[in-house]
């Protein structure tokens, strides 16, 4: 019984046997060019995301962002590298190049490029998420902001002969300094002879 | 040796005569083998080689030396390639023998260090 298929293996073995250098230089160019584009990773993830934008977050929120982003980064690195396996196939993989040996070589490695590029989807569509949400986390998170908080007005510290105060600025004119205090109450004059010193603070 | 015989060519699996068996030998850095032996059909002695080359399935990574691959086992498929030429072998063929094809054994690693 003649079964070809077994000839025609052994006749590619014969032919990849010439072609061993032209093969592993095809690999390390689709390699080289994957490699080379992980760079760009860095610049999605990280310059994109710069650094003022997380500078007036509250810490919590501050370090979640942080946390997508190195979790994204590692999805997405993952998910490239994946996808350069893949195309270009796994680096230090060798057998021997007999019909057989070949042809489960084949049989198994059409399995595991499917596998791979299954995963390198996953991982890529997961980093690209924890990048949408790391960038979405900047947006909602109220900044915290001194210019632009409500209950941080310009307090002023009063210091007089008789002790020290401490309030919102209301007025000052010629003859007193008016405070209302932090906690609420009534507004405070102090007569502007008394007045030693009005300093700004941000809290009493 | 034997003259060579212009048979048809013809892709076809032959079985080797027992009494006229194929040698298999691995090469000293234990990358290659050679088969060696006259092709069932035309008579021909012929030489095959099996290299180790890319693609192949996963191996443990770290294991000893790379330059020299575990041992080769079960048969190998030789095709004729004696390089005569034969009547009817059609131009476009990348056969350059008799057409014939036949499983080759490989020896137990007996000589050498053990697998
Ligand atoms: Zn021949
Ligand atoms: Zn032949």
């Amino acid at each position: 019984m003649t079964d070809l298929a077994r000839k025609r293996f052994a006749q590619l073995g014969q032919q990849l046997q010439y072609d061993q250098l032209g093969a592993v230089r095809r690999q390390a160019e689709g390699w080289r060019n994957g490699l080379t584009g992980l760079t760009g990773l860095v610049g999605v993830v990280f310059v994109l995301k710069g650094r003022e934008s997380v500078a007036g977050m509250p810490g919590a929120w501050r370090w979640t962002t942080a946390l997508l982003l190195v979790l994204a980064f590692v999805l997405l690195l993952s998910g490239a590298l994946g996808a350069v396996r893949a195309a270009h196939g796994p680096l230090g993989r060798q057998t021997w190049l007999s019909g057989d040996r070949l042809l489960a070589a084949v049989l198994d490695e059409v399995v595991r490029t499917q596998a791979a590029l299954i995963r390198a989807r996953r991982l890529s569509v997961a980093g690209l998420c924890a990048i949408v949400a790391a960038i979405a986390v900047s947006w909602l998170v109220p900044v915290d902001d001194p210019a632009n908080s409500r209950e941080g007005g310009p307090y002023v510290l009063v210091t007089t002969a008789g002790g020290v105060r401490c309030g919102e600025l209301v007025m000052s004119d010629a003859t007193a300094v008016t405070i209302k205090p932090a906690k609420g109450g009534e507004y405070r004059s102090i007569p502007i002879g008394t007045v030693r010193s009005v300093t700004p603070t941000r809290r009493c | 040796m034997p003259d060579h015989v212009p048979t048809e060519f013809r892709e076809q699996e032959v079985t080797v005569d027992p009494e006229e068996p194929f040698t298999v030998a691995r090469s000293e850095d234990g990358r290659w083998y050679t088969v060696t032996g006259l092709c069932p059909t035309c008579r021909a002695a012929t030489v095959f080689r099996v290299a180790y080359g890319v693609l192949g399935p996963p191996k443990r990574l770290w294991r000893r030396d790379r330059s020299e691959p575990e041992p080769l086992t079960g048969c190998i498929p030789v095709y004729c390639a004696c390089g005569y030429p034969h009547p009817e072998r059609p131009p476009e063929s990348p056969d350059s023998g008799c057409g014939a094809f036949w499983d080759v054994p490989v020896p137990p690693p007996v000589h050498g260090a053990a697998s």
